[in-house]
């Protein structure tokens, strides 16, 4: 394990000379050629139990965004840190080999020193952290921004022994665990592929639609951990090696050497021997961490009606609907395609054609839903509207779908699980925005960057039949960003997205007034919290007044008392208010209009039903200060996943 | 000797963990006795002694009271709060020999602790991974696994690394401790069960307790838990395996102690936070402080889980004598609840019957998950009835080892005590207190 200390990065940083760490060979004032944008790096194609026929692990090569790393590997995006809290040990600092001396055993893939070596292992941590940023990125058309307030993930890959591996927005960093698996060998999550873009995606979300890990309904608690198991498998499958290697495995020796029969490459056929086959090779162990989402993928048959039962109500059940949709999405758009590549008359298909296809399905299908991300409402999101988001993006950037049909499998795949998009317009993408709004007393440029001028945009066309913007609700807008993305006629695309979200806190009669029903449960459990406060004032307050005859104290006696009183009645006013969120989303076109807006409404309909879903599966809870939300962490998401628990509703004291 | 007058149930005073004894008087001379566990975990400040002097205390009360005759004894769950008593050896004074020589008839246990799925889950298994559906092997192997994370992490609260906060020290050792194994007084359910003319009876829902015939005048309905094949049913899809996760997790804290720094001489912390590898540089500082507390978080996060999962084979039992209903629900929470009253096929007559409850022993010490609320609580026909026929609660319980306030999951649920004592007919064992004179269970009668 080849491991360096002693000096600190930014001294180790200043012996170095452009990418890849190569030392510097001339004086800097002489031209340099220009430095390569990426870098290929060589990781664990799945997870070190898909194997190739010799025993070797799979490997793939990927290009990640090159850049002057530092030892840890420490770079501009992503630190990591080598210690594990269990062990109490750090493994120091990893000095990653540059593109061509990386050791011959990590590109063959050679078992002991994949699992041994840990410097490889921050390898493939930093890699696949590194590719999903980018493909974040290159999908999105700007930079990413975690959603704390630093540059740097941190990535532990050995972080803890646990098996769970996990993002953690107060850590700001992913956690890795390991641990002993049934044959006493020691099952590292940093090394499944899945499981690194899995958590990474977690960190993306965040830092795109910070309000996703707060209470909802069901499908937004459920959303983080499907679109995140959707990424992760999708950045599998684009890897070309991977799933030439898996279609490699089913050309039988009768036919002609690298090519599949058409019985080979159907719907059912590649489900079955590309997504489920894979899922029996990766190590079982690990399904723990990652929960079985591929082989959920393949095992859950279309059902209209599945997302109304009970079982699919918990947010860890509820995701892997919304995965085999997407899962069933890729394989139809895969065996459609590749109608068109059989051989005439032969009945057969090129195994590298195969693959490539699936390959660039994979990346496109990727595209599409990381772009969803900035179509989609900033709060309260909904199975239908991620629909709506995707098809809605795919088809801002890339009209012509006639190539894939991914808009049209898309929703064929959706709909046969019973997810219908939201926006009733025809393709099911979002409605164009008001065409009767003013844009007279906002500044372009501004309107790229500004969130002053973004708001003062809103307050501008508040009225209800423009953007129906409630004026008397606290507003925030929450982020304003300029993306460029290119478009299929090879023009560049700007597109400038917004978001804001609302905030009131209203008592339960207010609540009322406005049309929300609130649940009778918990009103009452509000009045019994306010009850409960009051009592404790009493109590205080009788020990106060009491010290305060002893003191003798007269007119400021008086005084103190109106205080309390006064303070008291705040106290009741704001003891009963249950906060209700709102909010949405504004993309601007390159003349700064707007193109979409996409909105959940303070007052909106879908309030009662939430309210309704929180409160009956304890999300919601009355206290001593009001409405207390309680999510989830991610953490606890995963371990819920690992043994299936189930929420029950009004059963806690 | 048909049909009980009346039923006189001793509430014991064993600190954290819950001791009952019903005595069903069929006469002055014939009385009929059924200990329903016999555990501790805590004792009291200003106890006597610890649990090996306090334990036989009560175990020789109970043989007085019972005038050295059990009719039957039965350990809702396998937590020490609850069996802890039987146990034979020096932790409890030998408290279970006392009880054994009370030879009791009949030992009820719950499903999981029949020694035979014991005997075939001591190799992990594969439960569903290989496509099979999950097995009592696979279960039980999972509840052995939970065992040996529980040791591990006691060990590791007993001698904490100093990044562990004393917060999550403390609930870690209390959880770790109440989750070991207690061989001792396993083995003693299983001697007692299967002495020559006694009956060892492994229960689930809707099973027959063997009680029948022992208890003239009495029909004993076991609610839960539910069997594998019960639960499993009410799944229309496959989900992961619960079982595989523990029992990973248990080969790991065997083979390496849940912290390698642990103390188990397998890591060793030498020399504060620089145990092992090298020294951690500036950058990496924060982030490993950071870490350290996320780890107290998840191994806390890990024994709750497992103490939950084992509090959820608890047997529930429903004891009808004449009119009168007592219900004994262990440490049953929400999970096994929830099969007797929603998902099992006859949960509609058991709403009905569980309506009319007279007394209700309440669960899992006060806890805010075990006593469902609307499902049984809010159903309980008799809460708030005037004297006489209002509703009676007993509550084995003491505050300050379970859960915090802070959370709202302290151990008893002050919104749960206050709803008891002001809607039903409260039994406290807290208010034995523990002084020199203080008695050792209270007693209560209830007509027939």
């Amino acid at each position: 394990m080849p491991l360096r200390n002693g000096k600190s990065p930014a001294n180790r940083r200043s012996t170095k000379n452009g990418a890849n760490g190569r030392r510097a060979s001339h004086p800097p004032s002489i031209a340099k050629a220009a430095l390569p944008a990426t870098r290929g790096m060589w990781v664990v194609a799945q997870d070190p139990g898909v194997r190739r026929a010799d025993g070797s692990i799979l490997m793939a090569k990927i290009q990640v965004p090159a850049e002057d790393l530092a030892a840890g590997p420490m770079g501009y995006r992503v630190q990591v840190v080598d210690y594990d809290t269990s062990a109490q040990t750090y493994h120091g600092r990893h000095d990653l080999p540059d593109e061509h001396g990386q050791p011959k055993a990590w590109a063959k893939g050679v078992p002991k020193r994949i699992l041994s070596d840990y410097r490889f292992h921050a390898q493939n941590v930093y890699a696949l952290v590194m590719k999903t940023l980018a493909r974040f990125e290159y999908a999105l058309g700007r930079r990413i921004g975690w959603s704390f307030d630093v540059h740097q993930l941190k990535v532990a890959p050995h972080g803890m022994m646990d098996a769970n591996a996990f993002y953690s927005p107060d850590e700001e960093g992913l956690v890795f665990g390991y641990f002993p698996g049934q044959g006493g060998k020691t099952v590292y999550t940093c090394l499944s592929h899945d499981v690194v873009v899995h958590e990474t995606s977690h960190a993306l979300v965040d830092a795109l639609r910070e309000r996703y890990l707060d209470p909802s309904g069901p499908d937004q608690a459920a959303f983080h951990e499907g679109f995140a198991d959707v990424i992760a498998l999708l950045s599998v499958f684009t890897q070309l090696e991977l799933v030439a290697e898996l279609l490699s495995r089913l050309a039988r020796k009768k036919k002609p050497h690298g090519f599949l029969a058409d019985e080979e490459v159907s719907a059912k056929s590649l489900g079955q021997s590309i997504l489920f086959g894979l899922a029996e090779e990766m190590g079982a162990e690990i399904d723990v961490t990652r929960g079985e989402a591929l082989r959920r993928s393949v095992e859950l048959k279309p059902n209209r009606d599945l997302l109304s039962t009970q079982e699919f109500i918990e947010p860890h059940r509820r995701g892997e609907v919304l995965v085999a949709a997407v899962m069933k999405g890729f394989l139809d758009v895969w065996t459609a395609r590749l109608e068109h590549s059989k051989i005439r008359g032969q009945k057969l298909h090129s195994v590298t054609r195969v693959a490539e296809e699936g390959a660039d399905i994979a990346a496109c299908l990727s595209t599409m839903w990381i772009r969803a991300l900035d179509y989609m409402p900033p709060v309260h999101l909904t199975f239908g509207d991620a629909l709506s988001a995707a098809l809605t993006a795919d088809l801002e950037v890339r009209p012509d779908d006639t190539r894939y049909e991914l808009r049209k499998h898309m929703l064929a795949a959706f709909r046969s699980f019973g997810i219908a998009p939201s926006s009733g317009e025809p393709g099911g993408v979002w409605r164009k925005a008001p065409g009767n709004l003013s844009y007279d007393r906002v500044r372009f440029d501004a309107m790229r960057t500004d969130e002053e001028e973004v708001f003062r945009f809103l307050w501008e066309n508040r009225g209800p039949k423009r953007l129906n913007l409630r004026s008397d609700i606290y507003t925030k807008v929450l982020s304003v960003r300029p993306c460029v993305r290119l478009g299929g006629d090879g023009f560049v695309l700007r597109e400038t997205v917004a978001e804001y979200y609302q905030v009131a806190y209203f008592t339960t009669k207010e609540l009322r007034a406005r049309g929300i029903d609130v649940p009778q449960g918990y009103v009452d459990a509000l009045e019994r919290a306010k009850k409960e406060k009051q009592n404790r004032r009493k109590r205080q307050l009788g020990n106060g007044a009491a010290a305060t005859e002893a003191g003798g104290a007269g007119a400021e006696g008086d005084a103190a008392d109106e205080a309390r009183a006064e303070d008291e009645a705040r106290a009741d006013e704001k003891e009963l208010t249950t906060p209700i969120y709102g909010g949405g989303v504004l993309i601007f076109d390159e003349y700064g209009k707007l193109k979409y807006y996409v909105t959940n409404d303070v007052l909106g309909d879908l309030q009662s039903v939430r309210l309704q879903y929180l409160w009956e599966y304890g999300y919601l809870e009355a206290g001593r200060n009001g409405a207390h939300f309680s999510g989830e962490r991610l953490a606890a998401l995963h371990r819920q996943r690992a043994i299936d628990s189930r929420h029950f509703s009004g059963h806690g004291w | 000797m048909t049909k009980p007058k009346s039923v006189e149930i001793r509430a014991y005073q064993v600190g954290f963990g819950d001791c009952f004894l019903l005595s069903f008087v069929y006469s002055a001379r014939k009385k009929k006795h059924v200990l329903i566990d016999f555990g501790t975990t805590a004792l009291p400040k200003g106890a006597k002694g610890p649990p090996s002097k306090h334990m036989p205390d009560v175990a020789a009360d109970i043989q007085t009271a019972c005038r050295g005759k059990l009719t039957a004894v039965v350990a809702t769950h396998r937590h020490a709060d609850h069996i802890s008593g039987f146990g034979t050896d020096a932790k409890t004074g030998k408290s279970g020999a006392v009880i054994a020589a009370c030879k009791p008839d009949l030992v009820l246990q719950p499903w999981t602790e029949d020694p035979k799925a014991a005997r075939n889950a001591k190799s992990a298994t594969n439960g569903r991974a290989d496509g099979k559906s999950r097995s009592p092997k696979s279960f039980v192997a999972g509840l052995t696994a939970m065992h040996r994370i529980a040791k591990e992490i006691h060990d590791l609260a007993l001698a904490p690394p100093d990044d562990l906060s004393l917060t999550v020290t403390k609930q870690l050792r209390f959880l770790g401790e109440d989750n070991l194994s207690n061989k001792s007084a396993v083995e003693n359910l299983i001697a007692m069960g299967s002495r020559k003319g006694a009956k060892a009876v492994y229960a689930h829902h809707g099973s027959n307790a063997g009680l029948g015939k022992l208890l003239p005048g009495v029909k004993v309905r076991v609610l839960g838990p539910p069997d594998l094949t019960q639960t499993e049913k009410i799944k229309k899809m496959k989900s992961s395996d619960p079982d595989q996760f523990w029992m990973l997790l248990g080969s790991h804290a065997a083979r390496d102690g849940m912290l390698a720094a642990s103390g188990n001489g397998k890591g060793g912390k030498q020399n504060g936070r620089r145990a092992n590898g090298l020294p951690v540089p500036p950058e990496a500082r924060w982030f490993r402080d950071r870490l350290a507390s996320l780890n107290g978080e998840q191994l806390l996060e890990i024994v709750r889980q497992l103490d939950r999962q084992m509090n959820n084979t608890s047997l529930i039992l429903l004891f009808e004598v004449g009119k009168k209903k007592l219900l004994f629900p262990g440490d049953a929470q929400i999970e096994n609840w929830s099969y007797a009253l929603e998902d099992a096929k006859d949960a509609k007559h058991t709403q009905k019957l569980l309506a009319g409850v007279d007394v209700y022993k309440v669960g899992h010490h006060g806890s805010r998950n075990a006593t469902p609320k609307e499902l049984l609580w809010e159903k309980f026909t008799k809460r708030g009835a005037q004297k006489g026929k209002r509703l009676k609660t007993v509550m084995s319980t003491m505050p300050g080892k379970h859960g915090a306030t802070k959370r709202r999951t302290e151990v008893p649920r002050k919104s749960l005590r206050d709803a008891l004592a002001s809607e039903s007919d409260l039994t406290d064992t807290e208010t034995l207190g523990f002084a020199a004179k203080s008695p050792l269970c209270h007693t209560l009668v209830i007509p027939i």
